[in-house]
């Protein structure tokens, strides 16, 4: 940090200055006593092939931001309601339609069960809702259930709870994404061959975007869903008043009516539950605002809980709406490949068949739809990384990228969501039955949670909110069970996949704890200076300025040098002998025949015999092995060069009580 | 143009003692300088006595003296302006100030002020801003602190 002096004249003799330069300027500055903070510069890629890769990230995902900037990063209520309620809003685009696809197998009399159903699950939904306002408030540091059960059950069920998350949150990208894409070809069906490269497309643009980092996911995010929710809420005011005031109606596909005298007598009530089951995805996503409180400005948990009480209003109005004028409407989705979603067959009616109201609610349907995706692409990552501070994952995913995103968590869930979407050839209803079966695990693990919560804390009125949570857990547990069996076996794979995931995640804790026991130092012991012996030991191939260079600094290390040569030339050997003593006096050289050739093996069995030299009562040392090493010019002729002293390395890599030492030469140095 | 859009000041030089009014009077300075896109200047001299030549390894060692320029720096930087921090050793702080401000052909020189009091009640303006007020070619702005509760 010593820059150099200028002196300069002044007006007078006397007054002569010196400006001292302040080489650390551009790189650091001076934040407290002994104290750095490195700046944009110090944080730049200093090789050519880094600054292109820095280059086109920035071209992509724009400037990086420091750390300090993420208080503007924080979010409104009205964009976290827009990106963290995408998805939980989305879902009434689908809902309605897998309840009726169930529904409508026992035929048309069954479609009228629809309404109920979707106010039964609405009702599922507000005491859900109530359940995570609670979470909100009482765990503002984030993570929902997952924070929940880990402070009031423990580790276990916290994982369990944290691998029914992930994997719902993976499900909810590639159903959403899925689902959009269906919007799309129900009003373009020439699309309809392209829906796999268009789903991976949207999951692509959906990631660069959050990659960008939270702020512009907002700006991104908020209209499209605003939009959605707008024209939603006037589609199911016009649609009401014509049913109602105006006493429309659908007509039922005439094979629904056959259909209806040979269902109605057997298994209504399995029926039903089926349906219930297919409809509870319309849950999905309440538990993101929980996950997600600290990307809220502050208050953060109020703001959080008040978002999440604007969300599942409008999720149950847009839900139980739709479903009233699908019912009304007959509205079912038959299958087959020009099969119409439900909510495009509703629209169509109440917009006009090819009319541009009718167009624009499609497009903004699909765009909500890709950007509900986004809530998971916001909460999964941020529960990586707080599993990644608790040791449960590995570290790098708590880790920020340039623009304060968690970007592997977003990087991860993008390939395995993408994935999904290509196997399951982009339909959504062979995605369904894997989802939301983690998600009521998750309802139910942290609503019991929270009744341990109440229990333990006992604040003044905490009685209504015990009964309440106690009533969600019940039922909750009992649809989580209802939602597992209507879906099986598929769903059975979920719980496989979480149990891996418990698994996988125990096991990572288990390397970072037995890793941490290691490398615990005691508080007590104080180290004040090296007490075992060193020894150095230098592989050279001549006489260079490489090997000059590196004995010199071997020189500097201990009292104990010794170089060592293979050779399968005894000649070759003694010629070597004789002008080391003359030019490299003091360093003994150990010449070392290798009638077998082999380079590597006998530097090592030197060392093993050295070490096996060692008196047994004396501490063991520290052998140092100091290689030489010529620094290429080019990338292209580093092949060229130090490939024995790389295999050398390799080879001693992890060996006991040794140190590998690299001295460079450059040439000109 | 008009007497009114005359930019107050094209160059500014400010004088940093490392006092903490420092703060508030490189954020004033860099308001004005934001609006009329003048350059800044912040100069700390660390004093040298006649005991040590005066290009001895003093300044660039002394970590409060970066601490003062960066500090200076970060407040600018935070109101959206540049300031170029410039570290000085010297004989007397008021000659160097005005030297500097010369050769950058700075037309305003900021000074701060803390209020203080001699023994006897009289108050202390000290040795270098009434150098400063009768040397400096240029306009001169002195910042007095606010004046404590306790001594008001």
């Amino acid at each position: 940090m010593i820059g150099g002096r200028r002196p300069l004249p002044g007006r007078k003799l006397g007054d002569r200055r010196v400006r001292v330069e302040r080489p650390h300027a551009p790189y650091f500055r001076w934040s407290g006593a002994g104290q750095l903070t490195a700046r944009a510069a110090a944080s730049r890629p200093t090789t050519a092939s880094g600054r292109w890769w820095a280059a086109v990230r920035a071209l992509f995902l724009g400037r990086p931001l420091a750390s300090d900037e993420e208080a503007g990063e924080r979010l409104s209520k009205k964009k976290a309601l827009a990106i963290f309620s995408s998805d939980a809003i989305s879902s009434s685009a689908y809902a309605t339609e897998e309840i009726l696809r169930v529904l409508v197998i026992g035929g048309a009399v069954f479609l009228a069960f629809g309404l109920q159903i979707a106010i039964a699950i609405a009702i599922l939904l507000a005491i859900v809702a109530f359940s995570y306002r609670q979470v909100c408030l009482a765990y503002p540091t984030g993570g929902g259930s997952y924070s929940v059960s880990k402070v009031n059950f423990g580790r276990r069920a916290s994982l369990i709870a944290a691998s029914a998350l992930l994997i719902d949150y993976v499900m909810t990208v590639a159903v959403s994404i899925s689902s959009a894409v269906e919007q799309i070809t129900a009003a373009l069906p020439v699309l309809l061959p392209e829906k796999v490269l268009i789903g991976v497309i949207a999951i692509a643009l959906v990631t660069l975007g959050n990659l960008r980092g939270l702020r512009e996911a907002g700006n991104i995010f908020a209209v499209p869903t605003y939009l959605f929710v707008g024209s939603a809420l006037l589609m199911i005011a016009i649609g009401t008043f014509r049913i109602v005031m105006l006493g429309e109606h659908g007509d039922f596909p005439r094979q629904l009516a056959d259909q209806t005298i040979q269902t109605t007598q057997s298994a209504v009530a399995l029926l039903l539950l089926r349906a219930f089951a297919a409809g509870a995805v319309a849950l999905t996503g309440t538990e993101a605002i929980a996950t997600g409180v600290p990307a809220f400005k502050s208050p953060e948990a109020r703001n959080a809980a008040t978002t999440l009480a604007v969300m599942a209003g409008l999720l149950g109005v847009l839900f139980v709406g739709i479903t009233f004028l699908a019912v009304n409407y007959g509205a079912v989705n038959v299958g087959g490949a020009d099969g119409q979603t439900v909510i495009a067959q509703v629209a169509r009616r109440v917009y006009g068949d090819n009319s541009i109201p009718f167009f624009l609610f499609q497009g903004f349907t699909a765009v909500l739809l890709v950007l509900a995706a986004n809530t998971s692409f916001n909460a999964f990552p941020r529960l990586l990384a707080i599993l990644a501070q608790d040791g449960f994952v590995p570290r790098q995913f708590g880790f920020r990228g340039d623009r304060l995103a968690f970007s592997y968590g977003i990087v991860i869930l993008a390939v395995v969501a993408g994935s999904l979407v290509v196997a399951f050839n982009g339909e959504t209803h062979l995605l369904i039955p894997l989802y939301a079966v983690g998600v009521f695990i998750d309802f139910t693990i942290s609503q019991s949670g929270m009744i341990r919560h109440w229990l333990r804390e006992r604040p003044a009125g905490y009685v209504p909110r015990l009964a309440i949570n106690a009533i969600g857990a019940v039922l909750t547990g009992v649809v989580a069970v209802v939602v597992a069996l209507a879906k099986a076996p598929t769903s059975f794979i979920v719980l496989i996949l979480m149990a891996v995931l418990f698994g996988v995640m125990s096991f990572v804790r288990r390397q970072y704890d037995q890793q941490a026991a290691e490398l615990e130092v005691r508080e007590d012991v104080v180290f004040d200076r090296p007490h075992r012996e060193q020894r150095v030991v230098v592989p050279v191939n001549g006489i260079n300025r490489t090997v000059v260079q590196a004995v010199t600094f071997a020189r500097t290390l201990a009292a104990d040098v010794r170089a060592v040569y293979v050779t399968e030339d005894p000649d070759d050997g003694e010629a070597l002998r004789l002008r080391w003593e003359r030019q490299l006096p003091g360093v003994p050289l150990v010449i070392v025949e290798s009638p077998y050739r082999a380079i590597i093996s006998p530097v090592i069995a030197y060392l093993d015999v050295l070490d096996k030299a060692w008196p047994p009562d004396k501490e063991a040392p520290i052998t140092i092995v100091v290689l030489p090493e010529y620094v290429a010019r080019h990338w292209w002729d580093r092949v060229l060069y130090n490939q024995a002293a790389r295999l050398l390395k390799r080879a001693l890599l992890g060996r006991e009580h040794t140190v590998i030492a690299d001295v460079p030469y450059r040439r000109g140095a | 143009m008009s007497e009114a859009r005359v930019p107050p000041f094209r160059r500014a030089v400010i004088a940093l003692s490392g006092h903490p009014g420092n703060d508030r009077i490189v954020r004033i300075v860099s308001q004005l300088a934001q609006a009329s896109k003048a350059e800044l200047v912040g100069v700390h001299v660390v004093e040298v006595d006649w005991s040590q030549p005066l290009d001895a390894d003093i300044a660039g060692r002394s970590e409060v003296a970066q601490r003062i320029l960066d500090r200076a720096e970060e407040v600018a930087e935070g109101q959206g302006a540049a300031l170029d921090a410039i570290l000085l050793q010297a004989r007397d702080v008021g000659a160097a100030i005005v030297d500097e401000a010369i050769e950058r052909e700075a037309d305003l020189l900021v000074l701060g002020l803390a209020y203080r009091m001699r023994f006897g009640g009289d108050f202390a303006i000290g040795r270098t801003i009434p150098y400063v007020l009768k040397n400096a070619p240029c306009a001169v702005w002195v910042v007095r602190e606010p004046i404590p509760e306790e001594a008001s």
